[in-house]
């Protein structure tokens, strides 16, 4: 290795550590700051909250045994929301590819879904579906199902026409251009669908959340709010932006693990 | 009798617009072994003409007959090479190679070591693992190539399949695929919009005029074959051919 090129990944290192540092630097000024305002009384603790406030509302929650209840309740909205949207969302997807008369006719259908803000159906699915889980699960398979269907099938369509006719002059039938064909060629769009559908199904189990629930975090942002516990908003808050990281991560560390083997 | 049949075939294009007439009554022959190359304008239809040669699309009028079948039902004997290489990223080179038995449902240890053969043969042994875009352009062809020849086809429907190469492979590429065609004794038949590749590859050049296209003229190609084509170039009547279809090309259609 010559000496230039020492220098250089050295360079490199440091750098990347520069900015290591500055981000955990921010994240200790704003909690300090936060921190210090309350104790120096800058800002009604009442309503700011502060972190050592959000620290013990953690750990009550813990201690009352209800802090898993309500993580384990929302962790499981989110991801079967999210599992159930992408498989429904990408076997929706085949069939509009498979099909065009069905495609055209469900076009204009799929427009209006799509332009809907999918939270005004929230009294209706409560209503027919009933108050409880159920009800946060589909709020959530609304918000998810249609943007992956219309990008699924967007992926379907833009693969190659000379690919397909390639194959159609090996006599491949229509079942083998889409599984040797369509799906492998999408699988990275796939993948990228499943790092927008994680994002979505919090807001979808949250909003379902908001609408009616007896436990998760969605519905102690609400109770926090009602009687004023500013503390239990801050925590929900802060651990809502934790555990939606993890899934992030998660689903992230596999797409990398995914196409690796593709 | 000849290996390939075209007997007056039409072929008209039906769109919301209305309606244009793609081809119009052309009839041609090429005999077993021999490799034929069509050129024409650009837009005049020969891609079209191939693919119905492929049996993807049927013709308005007229007959298309492979082996005195028609075209339908000799789906084993034709193979396409479409314009660019079209390998699939996520299979490796044998698989690529393989994609044809597998659709055919007639992968078996004998095909499999005929690509493995194949694959030596051509230079590309070392490289059935990797994946496509590990290889060179003029390699990625011959990956090409050989997933059409597997099928053991006689006839070879190549369409302008070196177009998406540069100039320097698309000249090697060139004497690579004639050679390898010839060697494995395969009929073709090459659309291209060169008209230097259409002379020093074939045996026949078929002129299209422009659209509606029908034959405007056929020549038979006397350069010495016993050379790779780039060198063919050099031979004395190749400007000559190369000027009498370049003033086909040219003129009005009537």
């Amino acid at each position: 290795m010559s000496e230039e090129h020492k220098q250089y990944l050295k360079k490199q290192r440091i750098h990347k550590l520069v900015i290591r540092i500055i981000q955990i630097g921010i994240l200790i000024l704003i909690f300090g700051l936060w921190e210090l305002s309350a104790y120096l009384e800058w800002s009604d603790p009442f309503i700011t909250s502060s972190p050592s406030r959000v620290v013990k509302s953690i750990a009550n929650l813990y201690t009352s045994g209800q802090l898993f209840t309500h993580l384990g309740a929302t962790l499981w909205e989110t991801v079967v929301s999210f599992l159930l949207s992408t498989v429904l969302g990408t076997a929706i997807a085949v069939i509009l590819w498979w099909s065009e008369t069905v495609r055209r006719v469900l076009e204009p259908y799929l427009i209006v879904l799509n332009s809907l803000p999918k939270v005004a159906l929230g009294p209706l699915i409560i209503i027919w579906v009933g108050a409880g889980r159920t009800a946060i699960v589909t709020m959530a398979l609304m918000i998810c199902l249609i943007i992956t269907v219309i990008s699924a099938l967007t992926g379907f369509m833009s693969v190659d026409e000379e690919k397909i006719q390639l194959m159609r002059s090996m006599g491949a039938n229509k079942f083998q251009i889409l599984s040797k064909l369509i799906l492998p060629a999408n699988i990275p769009n796939i993948l990228s669908i499943l790092k927008i559908n994680v994002g979505l199904s919090w807001v979808g189990t949250i909003m379902g959340e908001y609408l009616v629930s007896r436990e998760g975090i969605g519905y102690l942002l609400v109770y926090g709010s009602q009687v004023f516990k500013l503390d239990l908003v801050m925590a929900s808050t802060l651990l809502l932006c934790v555990l939606a990281t993890a899934m992030y991560l998660v689903v992230a560390l596999a797409e990398k693990l995914i196409s690796r083997f593709y | 009798m000849a290996l390939l049949e075209l007997k007056n075939v039409s072929l008209i294009y039906h769109s919301h617009d209305g309606e244009t007439e793609a081809l119009s009554d052309i009839s041609l022959e090429v005999a077993s072994g021999e490799f034929v190359a069509i050129v024409g304008p650009s837009g005049c239809g020969k891609t079209t003409l191939l693919s119905i040669l492929a049996g993807l699309i049927a013709p308005s009028d007229g007959e298309v007959l492979v082996k005195g079948r028609p075209v339908g039902e000799a789906r084993n004997v034709t193979a396409l090479m479409p314009q660019r290489d079209q390998l699939f990223e996520w299979r490796s080179i044998y698989r690529n190679v393989l994609l044809g038995p597998e659709i055919k449902r007639n992968k078996d240890k004998e095909i499999c070591a005929y690509a493995d053969e194949l694959l030596t043969k051509y230079g590309l042994g070392e490289f059935r693992k990797k994946r496509p875009s590990e290889l060179s352009g003029g390699m990625r062809q011959r990956a090409a190539l050989i997933r059409t020849l597997v099928t053991k086809p006689e006839l070879l429907l190549l369409d302008e399949p070196f177009s998406a190469l540069d100039f320097q492979t698309r000249l090697t590429v060139c004497d690579d695929v004639e050679r390898i065609i010839r060697e494995e004794g395969k009929t073709a038949v090459l659309v291209t919009h060169d008209i230097s590749e259409a002379i020093s590859m074939s045996d026949k050049v078929v002129v299209l005029s422009s659209r509606p296209a029908c034959v405007e003229k056929i020549y038979d190609i006397t350069l010495d074959k016993s050379i790779p084509p780039l060198k063919r170039r050099e031979q004395k009547s190749f400007p000559v051919y190369f000027r009498s279809i370049w003033k086909d090309m040219e003129a009005p259609n009537e």
